[in-house]
Parts: C-alpha cells; structure tokens; sequence
C-alpha cells in the first residue's frame, strides 16, 4: 500500500496552493460581504487546467483525475473554502456529461466548462426534499419533439453564472420515472430564481431555478429516459460527496493552522498557551482529525482513478469529514478564547462554512443509512 | 616600493566617494596598525584628484589611482582588468570592497580572475592571531552567521555591507599617491552605459514600506500623533499603529499592526511610545533594524529592539526629525 | 536565440525553523526540508521564457545540485523550459561559489551555442552573489548584475536595465552576456495543471565529471579557497542597545546611523 504522492501530485499542490494564495486571498472579504462568486477568477482557473482536471483531454481538460482533483479542491479550500464548494459543482456537471452524455453533447458542453466560460450546475433538489429524490416533482412532459420541463429546483449551486444545467424532472411514475436533461438559460421559460443567503461558504452563489413551460429538444435528454435516479446517485456518490469532502478538508487544513498559529503566539500565566496541556488536547484533536479525513478522502480519489466502486467509502468520507471539520472549527474557537467569537479572526467564518458542507452534497444521515445498509449486510 | 598590505576599493561614480569605501578604510586602518601593517586605497576612474585628497585626508598610506578615459563609466571587465594587474604586481594580503551594486559585480569577477575567496556581505571583519582575514556572514536569511576564511589564496577578499563600519575621523593626510599606467583599449568596454535614472522614493502601504514608523498608547494624543507622522514623512516611510491608537481614532484601522492586525516585514521599524506587547511585536518581528523610543526603562519592547532610547518622545521626535532633514537637505 | 537559465534548488523558507546544526562537524542539517526554485532564479526563469515568447529560440536550464533536485528542475520544465541539463557528481559536493562557477562554466563551454545566460542576483540560503559574475569570468563574456528590464534591439544588441543604489542605470551589450536578475524583474507565470503534464514528456540530462574536462584540484571541496571556522545559530535576540545622552544626543546618534544606512 503505497501512502506517497507522486512527483506530478506534489508540484499540481505546490501550483495550486500558489495559484490560490495570490488569486483568491485578495477577494475573499468582498466575498464574506456580497456571497458573490469572483466570476473573474472562472477564466483564470479555467487556464490554470482546474476547471477541466476530471474532463478528458479530447473535450479540453487534462483528465488528471479524481485524487488530483481533491488536492486541487483541498488547496483551494485551505485558502478559501467557496471557491472549491463553487468549482466542486462545476466538476459534478463535467461528470454528469462525461459519464451519460453522447458526443454531441459532450463535444458541445464539455469545453466550455473546462476553459471556464461558464459554470456547471446539476439541479437535483426539488422543494420536495433533496434526501427524497424520488419525491421530485418537476415535471417533463414530452410533446413533439420537445420535453415541456415546470417546476423549482432550489438550494442549487452556482445557479446564477451558468449558461446550462443537468436537471434532473419526472417524465414517469415513482423512483424509474426520473430522466435527466441538459437546459440551457436562454430557452424561453428557463430562468434563474432567488438567490439564497448562507451563513458561510459565502462565496459560492446558491440559489434557485425556476421551468415554466420551458420546452427543452428531445436531443438534450442526457442518458435515457428513466435513467435519471440513476444519474443522480452516480454523480453524488462519484463525484458530489467526495468534492464536498475535499471542501471540508480545505476547512481543516485552515482550522488546523488557525488554532495552531494562535496557539504559538498568544501567552497566559507568561508563557504561550502552547504549553498547556488542554491547548494540546484540542490541537492533537483536531490533527487527527484532519489526517484521517485526508485518509478517507483521498482513499476515495485513488478507488475512483482505479475504477473500484465506492459508495460506502465515498459516503463515509463525506460524512466524516464535513463532521470532522465543524468539530474542529469548534475546538479551535475555544483555542482562541474571546478572541475566536470576534469577526475578525477568521475560525468564526470556519466554523459557519463547515456548517453549511454538512447539509450540502447529501445530508450526513442519508450517508450513515447508506453505511448501515452496506454494514448490516457485512457478517451474513 | 609599494608597502601596503590591505588595499580598500574606493568605489567612486561620477567623483563621488561612496562612503562604504571609507568606512572600509577606517576599518582597514583599524586592523593594520596592530599588524604593522599599511593600507592603501585603490581609486579607478576618470579625474580623479578630489576623491583621491579626500582618501588621503581619511588617513589611507597610499592611495593608487587609474585614472583613464576608458574608465570614465564602471564596466566590470575593464575595471577587473585594471585591478587584477595590480593586484598581481604588488600582492596584497587582503583587498576589500563594499557590497554595493558595483562592488558585489566587481568583487566576483575580480575573485574569478585571481582564482582567491572572497566572502560577500560580510557584517564584520577580524584579523586573526595569525594575520588572516575572519569574515561574518549571514545566511539562511539571516539566521544563521559563519566565520568564513581564505587561508590559502591571496588576496583575501571580503565585500562588507554599508553602514556596517563607522565613517573614520579625517586628519592630516600624509599618505602618497601612487598614479597607474593604464594599459586599456576600446574593445576591453564591453558595454556602455545609456543612460542613469536616480529614482523618487514612493509612499507605500504597510505591507510593502520599507520604513515603518509605529505610534502606541504612550503617544497620548491626537495631536501628539503628528510627531508619528512627521517622523515617517521625513523618512518616507508608512505609518503604523497599536490598537490604543486606532481606537483613540488617531491612526486608521488598516494602520493596525499586531496580532489580529497585520504582520509586516519592513528593513526599519521605529516604535514611539509603544511598550512592547506581545500581539504588536509578532506584528513587526520580520523587521530588519528595531529600533524602539519611550519614556519607561522596564517597558518589555526594550528587550526585543536593535536600539533603544529611554526618554520623553515630545522631546526627541522633533530634534531626530530635525537632523534627518539636515542630511537631507 | 539560445537561454540559459541557472537555477538552484534551496531549502524552502517555510521550513527554516526546522533548521539544526551539528555542532561535531559545524555543518546545517537540512534534512527533511524541502527544496523550491530559488526564488531570484525563477525570475529568471520567467524571463527567460518571456524572451523566447518575443523572438523564439530556445530555453535550458542548468543547475548543480545531487539527484535530489530532479522535482526541482520538473518544476522548471512545467514553468516552460524545454530541457534541463543536471550537474552532479560527489566530486562537486563541498564546493564554494568559485568552484561552482568554473563547473558551471565549463559545462556552458559545451554548449555549441548561447546568447544569454540568466541567473537570479543571489540565493536565499549561501547568498553570496557571487556565482552570476564568476560564471561570465570564466566564460570571458560580459555580465551585468542587478537586472530589473531586458530588452532586445533590432541590431542584435540588449538593452538592459541595472539597479545601482537610489536609481538604475540602462546599459547597451552584446550578447553573448551573463545577467543576474533582481525581484522587480517580473511575477514568474503559475504553472497550468497542462504544464505539469507537458513537462513529463521533457528531457532532463544529467551531466557528471565525466561528461565535462574539469581540472581536479579546481573542483569541490579541494576547490574551494573560503573555508569554514564557525557556523552559529544566533539566539534570535536583538542587539538591545540603548543609547547614551539627554534628547538631543540620542536624537543625534539615531540620525546619523540611520543616514549611514541609507534612510536619509
């Protein structure tokens, strides 16, 4: 079992991490007040091959692959963790198409979103409930040559800066009857709704989308008709829940240097409060947790490169280290003292983006039903 | 016959004397003597007569001075040139140069072509029991120093930054001049200097000043606060804070420095009337020179400066503005 | 045209506290501590690439290192180099700036063809400066420090812009000429996750004692006329001290440091 990364992962981290410190650094409290993407840094990140890291060479992106693309969401989330919720969901689009579509609508989707001229969307979550996809109730009617889509997707990432979304809308009964299609902004009735305003991963628009009577040509129907439950689970569970978990690992990373930076530097009773016993506690906590999150998140990049399926892994990656990073933001506020309550140190902010990866990309306790399934299933 | 055994570039542009190339004379004065040994200064250039006096003046035994046409403008390979023959003829035990654009450049060349060490941005020089030049250099950033030598080859070269040696007192030259033929052709210039910029020095922010002077609770009013930023105009520097200051609203908020404020890396930093607290020094500890001015001998920022003055910052700040504006004007 | 780049792996800054010294063989034990470009190197670099871009041609690197540096030099290739050639042999270890230039220099001389050589002014850990204008030494071309601009001319000549103290000065030569860049020479491009894989494909060479004719007694250790007699780690502590006299004493003596330092 080989633990090292190579030569290429190291300098890909090495780029990223330089890439997000000079780039992203500079924006980040315009982000914290507006909760509005920087869409000037889309290009830029296109360029630098972060858009397109899962695309396959033929449709503009490197293809580097999935443990290359949680280093580079980890990087990014060190820095500023909206920006990896952002681009996370933009690669979930990437896979969708990747996996489902046909060439036609690989050759025309897939390069945009790799030079970063727009940003992907999948739209899953109906007001019915995102853990219910079954219970979506967006509909598609098929009428001619075009599926008529009405209805509401909401809590949907990056709603308000991308020319096309995956959504996923009834065209039949129960579970089966999901289908998936790509629509873009501009068909008459297709339009971005409210935009939401979250208590932390601020820099990653969420917001709704709104179908009325919006007709969408039979030749964007990605996959077949029925597959859309199917499409749905696959991109979450290959790509959604591993790309929130890289988010929370870029939390951890931050939380872990935050407590520690302090911690070093800031004395009581005359000495730094380093040397205290419970200060330790805290910073060991929180590095194991951190460690094993990595573990668990970059075991999922390395079965995902090889092929090996990984549903249960991929579950509890996300699951663990969306919890992981909250816990430990927690942990380093108390390392902070007073001082970890006050807008301007930024454990606070950690502490409110890692709230908000625990709902988003599948909620935890739809993960532990999937672990217990598989668990339950273990000793027979 | 030629006696000196420390020679000192005397780094001149245009006829003026760098003052590094005097301050190394000083310093080279100061080891000889104990040695019985004479230093010389080595002067390169065009009309060369004033800076050779002033070399003279400074207490040099014997100045040689190449003065030359082709010399008017520094080019690394025609002035390596001309000292390399020199050095070649008379031998000296130990030649010194200033870390300058100039002397770093000519320094290296001149090493190269005597195949002899040389030890570069020296911060002190020592001459050893056995008469070999001890040179400490600072590396790894500075945290590290070695006591470098160059037992084996001649001369033993150092490059010393400026302002590291004091400038010698001037007195009755009685040195001799030594003029040089020297022996150059077009072709030994191997480039031509277009043109010369002198630069305006900018206000900055903070993080990119290089001069930062900070003010604390000790300044004690707004009005007070303008001897702060009087100090900081007349050393073109950025101005700086504690969080008394800021929220007295005498300095901004992005003036803050310290802990949950900013962390800055200026050559100098000169805090007024600030005492010392932990979250403001970890703020400024990258700074090269410290230099600290308040009125309590036991505040804790005296333990952490290069230089301290213990006094009324009312009194001291205008006289200190005041004579950084004589050397300027 | 025809670039040289020098570049040098150093220890990473970030990892300087982890730093330790042997006090038996008063030597830095820098195990552990990652390597990075030098920072002054990979300006040059960046200029280097920025040249070719305006008048093609083609862009190498150098560097004397152990094998270790291979990452380092990837690193240079992902930048946009197009080969890198390594030299490294035992026999170089121990070597000081002056045998180092005359190693580096004779491995330029087998180069068939150069107009430039870039180097950064100084490295982050030796700093000595040195090696830059040692190299054009014994290459008997030209060189000029303290470079902050390069242009070309349509003549063939560069015009080049060299910072002396308190301004710059724009000097006129002919290649083929060695130049030290400083840090407000450029921002070295990112390095594009397409780089990474490009860079895979291209060619480091390494070169050993073998490969060059070196005279024995110049190289290494043996080579190397400044030695060692102490290396120390100082304690962190400032000077601390404080200045004797009433006000205007104090204020006398603060000035007049602080003009000799250049402040005013």
């Amino acid at each position: 079992m080989d633990f090292k990364l190579t030569e290429r992962e190291e300098l890909l981290r090495k780029t990223v991490r330089e890439f997000a410190e000079k780039e992203i650094t500079p924006r980040m409290d315009v982000m914290e007040e507006t909760g509005e993407f920087p869409v000037d840094l889309l290009r830029k990140m296109g360029d630098m091959g972060i858009l397109g890291v899962i695309t396959p060479p033929e449709y503009g992106g490197t293809g580097m692959g999935n443990l290359a693309r949680i280093i580079v969401l980890e990087e990014m989330g060190r820095v500023c963790p909206a920006i990896p919720m952002a681009i996370q969901v933009h690669h979930m689009a990437t896979h969708a198409l990747s996996k489902f579509g046909n060439e036609e609508q690989k050759k025309k989707y897939l390069p945009p979103l790799a030079k970063g001229e727009t940003m992907g969307v999948v739209a899953v979550t109906d007001p019915s409930g995102g853990s219910d996809v079954a219970g979506i109730k967006t509909s598609a009617k098929l009428e001619g040559d075009h599926y008529i889509l009405n209805g509401r997707k909401c809590f949907i990432t990056n709603s308000h800066f991308s020319d096309f979304w995956v959504v996923i809308a009834r065209t039949g009964e129960g579970g089966r009857g999901l289908s998936a299609f790509i629509v873009e902004k501009n068909f008459p009735g297709a339009k971005p709704g409210r935009k939401e305003n979250k208590v932390g991963l601020r820099g990653a628009n969420t917001g709704e989308l709104v179908f009325q009577n919006c007709p969408v040509p039979k030749a964007n129907l990605l996959g077949h008709e029925g597959e859309g439950m199917n499409i749905a689970i696959t991109n979450i569970a290959e790509t959604g829940r591993p790309g929130m978990a890289s988010v929370a690992l870029g939390i951890l990373n931050a939380v872990l240097e935050q407590a520690v930076k302090f911690a070093n530097e800031r004395a009581l009773y005359g000495k730094p409060i380093n040397t205290l016993q419970a200060i330790q506690w805290h910073i060991a906590e929180i590095f194991s947790d951190l460690e094993i999150a990595r573990l668990l998140v970059y075991r999922v990049g390395w079965m995902r490169d090889n092929n090996i399926r990984c549903d249960i892994e991929s579950a509890l990656a996300k699951q663990y280290a969306c919890e992981a990073a909250a816990r430990s933001a927690r942990k380093a506020i108390e390392v902070h003292g007073s001082y970890g309550i006050m807008k301007e140190y930024p454990v606070q902010r950690l502490l409110r983006d890692a709230l908000v990866t625990i709902p988003a990309g599948g909620t935890g306790e739809i993960a532990k039903l999937v672990m217990a399934r598989h668990a339950l299933n273990m000793f027979k | 016959m030629v006696q000196s055994k420390i020679w000192v570039f005397a780094e001149q542009r245009n006829g003026q004397l760098a003052e590094v190339g005097i301050e190394l004379l000083g310093k080279a004065l100061e080891l000889a003597r104990p040695a019985g040994w004479k230093v010389a200064s080595v002067l390169a250039g065009q009309s060369l007569s004033g800076p050779c006096e002033r070399l003279l003046s400074f207490g040099a035994d014997e100045v040689f001075v190449a003065d030359h046409p082709l010399l008017c403008s520094y080019c690394s390979q025609s002035y390596a040139k001309v000292l390399d023959n020199l050095i070649r003829e008379h031998h000296p035990e130990v030649f010194l140069l200033g870390a300058t654009a100039m002397g770093s450049d000519l320094g290296a060349r001149l090493a190269a072509r005597l195949r002899t060490g040389l030890s570069a941005h020296c911060i002190d020089l020592e001459l050893s029991a056995e008469k070999k030049l001890l040179s400490v250099v600072p590396g790894w950033g500075g945290n590290v120093l070695a006591r470098i030598y160059s037992p084996f080859t001649k001369p033993q070269m150092a490059t010393v930054m400026p302002g590291v040696f004091d400038m010698p007192r001037e007195g009755n030259g009685r040195g001799r001049v030594i003029p040089l033929d020297v022996h150059l052709t077009p072709a030994d210039v191997t480039y031509q200097v277009l043109e010369i910029n002198r630069r305006a020095v900018k206000e900055n922010g903070l993080e990119k000043a290089e001069v930062v002077i900070a003010g604390g609770a000790g300044i004690g009013s707004k009005v007070d606060w303008q001897l702060v930023e009087g100090l900081s105009s007349a050393l073109k520097g950025a101005v700086g804070g504690t969080r008394p200051p800021v929220d007295e609203n005498w300095a901004k908020e992005d003036q803050m420095i310290g802990q949950s404020g900013r962390t800055i890396h200026p050559k100098l930093y000169i805090g007024v009337g600030i005492s010392g607290q932990m979250h403001h020094m970890v703020g400024i500890k990258g700074a090269d020179l410290i230099v600290a001015i308040n009125q309590d001998p036991q505040a804790p920022i005296f333990e952490l400066c290069d230089l301290g003055l213990v006094g009324d910052f009312k009194e001291i700040l205008p006289l200190l503005i005041r004579a950084i504006q004589d050397y300027k004007a | 045209m025809q670039i040289l780049v020098c570049l040098k792996p150093v220890p990473d800054p970030k990892h300087w506290s982890r730093l330790g010294l042997d006090p038996k063989t008063k030597t830095l034990i820098r195990d552990g501590i990652p390597n990075i470009i030098n920072p002054l190197d990979k300006k040059a670099l960046e200029a280097a690439l920025q040249l070719r871009e305006k008048e093609g041609g083609e862009v190498i690197t150098l560097s004397m290192a152990p094998p270790s540096a291979l990452s380092v030099l990837r690193e240079g290739l992902a930048m946009g180099a197009d080969r890198s050639i390594l030299l490294s042999d035992a026999a170089f270890a121990g070597s000081d700036a002056l045998a180092t230039s005359y190693i580096m220099a004779t491995a330029i001389k087998k180069m068939a063809h150069y107009d430039l050589i870039l180097c950064g002014d100084q490295t982050l850990d030796g700093g000595t400066s040195l090696v830059s204008a040692q190299i054009a030494e014994f290459l008997g071309i030209p060189n000029l420090m303290h470079v902050s601009a390069i242009e070309t001319q349509g003549s063939g000549a560069f015009h080049i812009r060299s910072q002396i103290e308190h301004g710059s000065m724009v000097v006129e030569v002919m290649p083929p000429v060695v130049l030290s860049v400083v840090k407000e020479i450029n921002e070295p491009r990112y390095i594009t996750l397409m780089d990474i894989l490009k860079a895979e494909k291209k060619e480091i060479e390494i070169w050993s004692s073998r490969d060059l004719s070196l005279d024995e007694p110049w190289v290494g250790l043996k080579g190397s006329p400044s030695q060692m007699v102490d290396l120390l780690i100082p304690e962190g502590k400032r000077k601390m001290e404080i200045l004797k006299g009433d006000p205007p004493e104090m204020a006398g003596t603060l000035a007049d440091r602080l003009h000799r330092l250049g402040y005013c």
